[in-house]
Parts: C-alpha cells; sequence; structure tokens
C-alpha cells in the first residue's frame, strides 16, 4: 500500500489573480487556459500570463496544468505546435488534451510534455483509457457521466492516475454552432453582433420544469449548454479518498471569484479533515458548518448534487 | 463500366432491418451499415440477430455489395463483456467491417478479430487531418468525418493523408458535435452515447436572460420558443463537390427510417453518382432529382458546414415548412405482361381513384390513378386496407419485383 497517497485539489482559474487566490485557498493544481485551444475554460490565459503563473505556482511548490482539449479544426492546428514548444520552454506541469491530434504533432515535435487525457464525455471505461495509455497519456480525467462504482473499478484497472470532477458545474452540450445568435438573429435581428458569450449570462429552462437553470454560453469553439445542477462532493469525499482517487477537481467557470476560493477553502479543510480525523469529517458539526457554509455562498439558482455519481442511467 | 475520372465513391445505405437492408442494396446502395443486438447506438432500430446478419451478407453478396456493423456506443465498464465474441462472429459471419467510436471495441476488435476492418465512427468526432493521422497510424483503413468539417477541409485531409474517407451527404443530424451531448442523460436519465438519446436538442426551451432585477424570459418576449434543431443535410444538389473533395464513401443517415425513404435516398443518388461518373463535364443536376428527394424528405434541407458554418437559416425556427408526405403503399411482387396486371402487396391503405407513383431501381417512375383493385381469389375491392395483403392492380406501365407503389399522405 502506497502510504504518501494524497489527493490532488485541483482548481480552475480565470487570470492571474484568480490563480494567486485560489493557490493560497488550498488548491494544490490550478488548470488555466485559453478558449483557442481548451474547452470551456474560466478565463482566457496569453502565454505571458501562463509564465507568471508558473512561476507564482512553482514557487509555492504546486502544479499548473494547460488546457487544450479543443476539438479541433485544420485551421487551428497551424498555431498548435508552436504553443505546445511554448508550453513545454515555460514548464508547465501538464497539458490537458482531448483531440486525437496531440499525438502526431508532440511527436513530431520530439519534445516531452505530460498529457492528460480529458475528452470530456468519452473516458468511459477502462479499456479506452488503456488504448489512450499506449499512446502516452500520464492521466486520466474521467466523464462526468459514470457512476462512483465505475469509478473505483476503473482505479482498479488502471495503472494511471485518474481525475474527477468533485464541485461545480458540468458541461452537458456542445455545438459547434452559435446556437444562441442564431436564436437572436432569428426572433430579432439579423445583423446583431452581440456576444452571447459567458459573461452574458444567459441560461435555458426545461419546457413545464420552472425550477430548471441550464447555463448557456458561445464561444470560439461553439455553444456550450451546462448542468442544471453544480456538482458538490464534499459530504462524500470518503469513498474517493478510500479508493484513493488521485485528483479531486474543482470547476469555478461561471462562479464569482469570491465563490470560487470559498469552495477551495472549503475542499481543502474537509479533504485534510478526512484524511487525518475521519471521525471528525463525518460527525454532525463538521457537516453542519458545511451546509452552513454552502448555503451562505451560494446563488439561489444553482442547485448542488451529486450528478451522476449515485445514480443509473438507462439506455 | 464507361471511362470515369477519379474513383467512383461508395453509397452507403443505412438499413434498420433485414428487410430495408434489401431495399436498399436492390436500389443501388454499395454498402449497407446495419446494428447488431450490442454495441450499437440505435437501440429502437431493430437491429440484426446473427442469423439476420448472415442473410443480410448472402443477398448482399449477390449484388457484390458489403455489409457495416456500426458497434459506435461509447461504452461503460459493464458493457465491454463479450465484444471479443461478437467482433469474431461478425467477421465469420462476413460482415465487411465494424464501425467504432470508442477505443475500447477498437482494442477488442483488434485482438479477437484481427482481419476485421475497423472504421472510426462519426461519434469519435474527427475534424482534423491531425486526428485522422493518428487514426492512419493506428492501421484504421477508414475514418467516417465529424459533421462540423467542411468540404475545403475534407480536401486537406485527403491531400496530406492517405486514408478513406466517408462523410455524410444526407439524413438528420445531431446539433451538437457527436459524442459530445449528454442533454438526454441530464434530462431524462437515458445516456445518449449508449442508445438512450431523448432528442432534447428538439425540444422547446426557453431562454433567459439574468439581469440586475432577475431574469427575463427572451422567449416570452419574442413569442417563440428556444429551439436548437437542425434541417436535414442534404448534399443532393452539391453530389460533385463532395466527389472533387475525394469522399470515398457517401453516407446516409437513417437506420430508423422507412423502407420508402431508404428506396428513395438511395435510388436518387445512386442515379446522380452514375450520371456523373457516365459524363463528369457534361453533369447537369436534373431538377427531377430534387423533386425525388423531397418525397422522403421529413424536415427542410440544409448543406450544414459543407460550404459555411450554419446560421439560424440551416436551423428549423418557426412554422415548419410545408412537406408532403408519402406512404409506402404497396410493393410490387409480380407482373403479367399479358394483362398489364401487378401483383401488389398492400403495405398502406390504398383504393380505387388514388393517385399514386410507382418507381423502382434506377430512377424509374411514373405516375398513375389506381383503376381497378382485386384481391387474391379475383375479387374486386374497393380500397385494399389490410395489412401486407395480396392485391391485383392494373398499372399502365411496366413493373418488376420490387418496384414499390407510394401515395401522398
Ligand atoms: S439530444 Fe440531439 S444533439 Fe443530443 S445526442 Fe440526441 S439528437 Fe444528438
Amino acid at each position: 500500500m502506497n502510504t504518501s497517497y494524497r489527493p490532488e485539489l485541483v482548481a480552475t482559474a480565470r487570470d492571474l489573480k484568480e490563480v494567486k487566490v485560489l493557490a493560497e485557498a488550498g488548491a494544490d493544481a490550478i488548470l488555466v487556459g485559453h478558449q483557442k485551444y481548451g474547452l470551456r475554460v474560466t478565463g482566457d490565459f496569453g502565454l505571458e500570463d501562463i509564465e507568471q503563473a508558473v512561476l507564482f505556482l512553482h514557487g509555492l511548490n504546486k502544479k499548473i496544468y494547460v488546457v487544450t482539449n479543443a476539438i479541433f479544426h485544420n485551421q487551428d492546428l497551424i498555431d498548435l505546435p508552436h504553443y505546445f514548444e511554448r508550453l513545454v520552454e515555460l514548464k508547465v506541469d501538464g497539458i490537458v488534451c482531448g483531440d486525437p491530434s496531440v499525438f502526431p504533432i508532440l511527436d513530431e515535435m520530439g519534445k516531452f510534455i505530460p498529457v492528460f487525457w480529458n475528452p470530456e464525455t468519452l473516458s468511459t471505461n477502462f479499456e479506452t483509457l488503456k488504448f489512450w495509455q499506449k499512446q502516452g497519456i500520464q492521466r486520466a480525467i474521467l466523464s462526468n457521466e459514470l457512476a462512483l462504482d465505475a469509478i473505483f473499478e476503473i482505479k482498479q484497472e488502471l495503472e494511471l492516475p485518474i481525475e474527477i470532477q468533485i464541485h461545480g458545474m458540468t458541461c452537458i452540450f456542445q455545438s459547434k454552432r452559435k446556437l444562441v445568435s442564431n436564436y437572436y438573429h432569428h426572433i430579432e435581428d439579423v445583423n446583431n453582433q452581440e456576444k452571447y458569450d459567458r459573461d452574458k449570462k444567459l441560461h435555458l429552462k426545461e419546457p413545464k420544469k420552472e425550477d430548471t437553470n441550464y447555463p448557456v454560453f458561445e464561444d470560439f469553439n461553439g455553444t456550450h449548454i451546462m448542468s442544471n445542477e453544480d456538482l458538490c462532493m464534499i459530504e462524500h469525499l470518503e469513498p474517493l479518498i478510500d479508493k484513493r482517487i488521485d485528483s479531486l477537481r474543482i470547476n469555478g467557470i461561471l462562479q464569482s471569484r469570491s465563490y470560487n476560493e470559498a469552495i477551495v477553502k472549503l475542499y481543502r479543510e474537509a479533504i485534510d479533515l478526512c484524511m487525518s480525523d475521519l471521525y471528525q469529517y463525518k460527525s454532525f458539526q463538521f457537516l453542519n458548518r458545511v451546509r452552513e457554509s454552502l448555503g451562505a455562498i451560494k446563488s439561489e439558482e444553482r442547485k448542488l448534487g451529486t450528478g451522476f455519481y449515485f445514480k443509473e442511467q438507462i439506455y | 463500366m464507361g471511362m470515369t475520372i477519379g474513383k467512383k465513391p461508395e453509397l452507403l445505405a443505412p438499413a434498420g432491418n433485414l428487410e430495408k437492408l434489401k431495399f436498399a442494396i436492390h436500389y443501388g446502395a454499395d454498402a449497407v451499415y446495419i446494428g447488431g443486438k450490442q454495441f450499437g447506438l440505435r437501440a429502437k432500430a431493430g437491429n440484426f440477430s446473427f442469423e439476420d446478419m448472415e442473410e443480410g451478407v448472402a443477398f448482399a453478396n449477390k449484388y457484390g455489395a458489403k455489409v457495416y456493423v456500426a458497434a459506435n456506443i461509447i461504452a461503460h465498464n459493464e458493457n465491454l463483456e463479450g465484444a471479443h465474441e461478437y467482433f469474431k462472429k461478425l467477421y465469420d459471419i462476413g460482415i465487411a467491417a465494424v464501425i467504432v467510436a470508442d477505443p475500447a471495441l477498437i482494442s477488442a476488435c483488434r485482438e479477437s478479430a484481427p482481419n476485421l476492418e475497423v472504421h472510426i465512427s462519426t461519434q469519435a468526432s474527427i475534424a482534423n487531418w491531425r486526428t485522422v493521422q493518428f487514426w492512419k497510424n493506428q492501421g484504421i483503413p477508414r475514418v467516417v468525418l465529424a459533421r462540423e468539417v467542411s468540404l475545403e477541409e475534407i480536401k486537406e485531409m485527403k491531400e496530406k493523408v492517405d486514408i478513406e474517407i466517408e462523410a455524410f451527404v444526407h439524413g438528420a443530424m445531431c446539433i451538437s458535435y457527436s459524442g459530445r451531448c449528454v442533454l438526454s442523460n441530464h434530462m431524462t436519465a437515458r445516456d445518449a452515447n449508449r442508445g438512450g438519446c431523448a432528442q432534447s436538442c428538439r425540444w422547446n426551451y426557453d431562454l433567459f436572460e439574468d439581469g440586475t432585477d432577475g431574469s427575463v424570459s427572451i422567449s416570452d418576449r419574442a413569442d417563440e420558443a428556444y429551439t436548437m434543431s437542425s434541417k436535414d443535410l442534404s448534399m443532393v444538389e452539391h453530389l460533385p463537390d463532395l466527389i472533387h473533395a475525394g469522399v470515398d464513401s457517401l453516407k446516409i443517415e437513417g437506420r430508423m427510417k422507412s423502407i420508402h425513404y431508404v428506396a428513395t435516398v438511395v435510388n436518387v443518388y445512386r442515379k446522380i453518382i452514375d450520371t456523373y461518373f457516365e459524363d463528369p463535364a457534361n453533369y447537369q443536376l436534373d431538377p427531377e432529382w430534387v423533386d425525388e428527394i423531397w418525397k422522403a424528405a421529413q424536415r427542410s434541407l440544409t448543406t450544414a458546414f459543407y460550404y459555411n458554418e450554419p446560421t439560424e437559416k440551416d436551423q428549423l425556427f418557426g412554422k415548419p415548412d410545408r412537406i408532403t408526405k408519402y406512404d409506402f403503399a404497396g410493393l410490387v411482387l409480380e407482373y403479367d405482361e399479358a394483362t398489364q396486371i401487378a401483383t401488389i402487396q398492400q403495405r398502406n391503405s390504398f383504393k380505387v381513384g388514388d393517385e399514386i407513383e410507382f418507381f423502382g431501381p434506377n430512377f424509374y417512375h411514373f405516375k398513375q390513378t389506381i383503376k381497378e383493385i382485386w384481391n387474391e381469389h379475383g375479387e374486386k375491392m374497393d380500397i385494399a386496407k389490410h395489412p401486407m395483403m395480396i392485391t391485383k392492380v392494373k398499372v399502365d406501365q411496366p413493373v418488376r419485383y420490387y418496384d414499390m407503389m407510394r401515395k401522398s399522405k
């Protein structure tokens, strides 16, 4: 048994300021990126920002990963080798990929950079991940639509570190089309050049379900629809830690800075407590305090839930 | 075969069951893709038992056609069981290739049936030439592209990588990147990537803007729901462009579609491909082909991503366009030249006085009014209303076994 196990707490940051805040709040690793290369990044980092973030995080002995998991088109490939070269030079600790194009590109570059595999909905079984392991991936990031049992089975079968999301919105739909602009163009004005991006705060409601709230936005990669619930596993860390899940991710997309900071702090505390004093972690006092804190910071429209971790799906 | 320029692409048609397979091939498909009882996405598409597959392959062989099996789910751990035996069995049956999206199933196929060809499904969203190259390096002979690629992009892929490219020419489309939509999972607990898609993208939603004083419903203000449905893809007017881009296999969507749909669409594309290759320099679109396609259409049509990024005009907003829909009224079983009487198996009710149309392979078709109907015993009837009943009908022009009779709904 590997006694040095300690789960990594990964959080997304929108800018340098948030990198610092979240690192200080207790994140072990920070995810950054640019929408040109990565899917649903929380903010756009240029290479200079990434350089700054690397220096800062490495100074604290923390890690930085760059999200580059877009579904690339021919045109997008042109800058990609250069971008990867720079990321290698900047010594980022890993790139998060989801498009197989990266394998021939990195091969030709002949330089090593750890590739973490995150094709979002497609990381659903251990044989698939073994296939990508043969291509050289260093970490498997699992789909959000899996039950915990399935995650544990993957952990058992796979020799790679695995990462799952434990908090925040999940993406439930991506189209290359501009599905919000198209609607506005249809109902209002064809020439409207408005940007329906993350700042626009749009959401969808399901037919006849008043209390649903699916955030929707457009960016370089098309249209994204996010989950109705924010994943929240803070009360269920025990089995994750028991099964030695390597990395636990908080996705801070579309949340306020203060919310993200508070969430990272809360998870830091909960993880540490769960590791050091399980009895305390499971105590009513602690859980009540967690619930109170969550209640105080979460916005009214957003529900918290456990996603598919305890839910069965049919097909 | 006459002189041809370039390589004639394969016409690949969907077949939801054995009967559809036979029609698709008889009407001119070079290959069909089907689903088995396992590992396929179209849970409701009928699907083939191994016996059906055997019969389908035997039928296809007579025409020199191929049968592919779609095994395109994104599997979870528990779905992997039996994959090895399954692929081995498919190979033994004579299936020409499997269409796979999940690398787990590629590995299983490689191990258990190394000589069974693997094609990468559109569910894998292959959208650039480096990804095509990746699959080529894995020994994959053919990729089915993402529906989001343009003709220009396909051309570049073909120039840079020596691999077969399969692309959709006709049919319904996911409005999302295939495989990247779990709306159904979230809204109905049905896993879209294992065949459970509830078509949630085609529902009516309400769009809200969150302002400082709460949410405002844009849909209410506009008096029109927020929808995301795409028009259906059709390249009927532009087929030579796909041929020039270098597409090796032209794929028609629709394993859930009717026999009438499959036969009609295959018939048109077969006709276009053959006409083009007979004399590429003088090729001209015949408006009749387009008319014929509309007889099978279920929604308005679009060229999707092939020329430009789709806009609101490529979505189904507002009132749907009026499209005359047709029923498969009867199947010709026999024809007596002397009496000009056809034996017809009823597929949908028809009666004396109906305006109907007969059509068959090679774009054969003619219209007529039904003058007389007899039942099996030679008794006159006004209406043929029993499903599958055998009738006799006097026809204006010769017909053949497998010709079809359609009537507007
Ligand atoms: S809901 Fe629509 S976009 Fe999503 S998988 Fe189903 S058909 Fe495709």
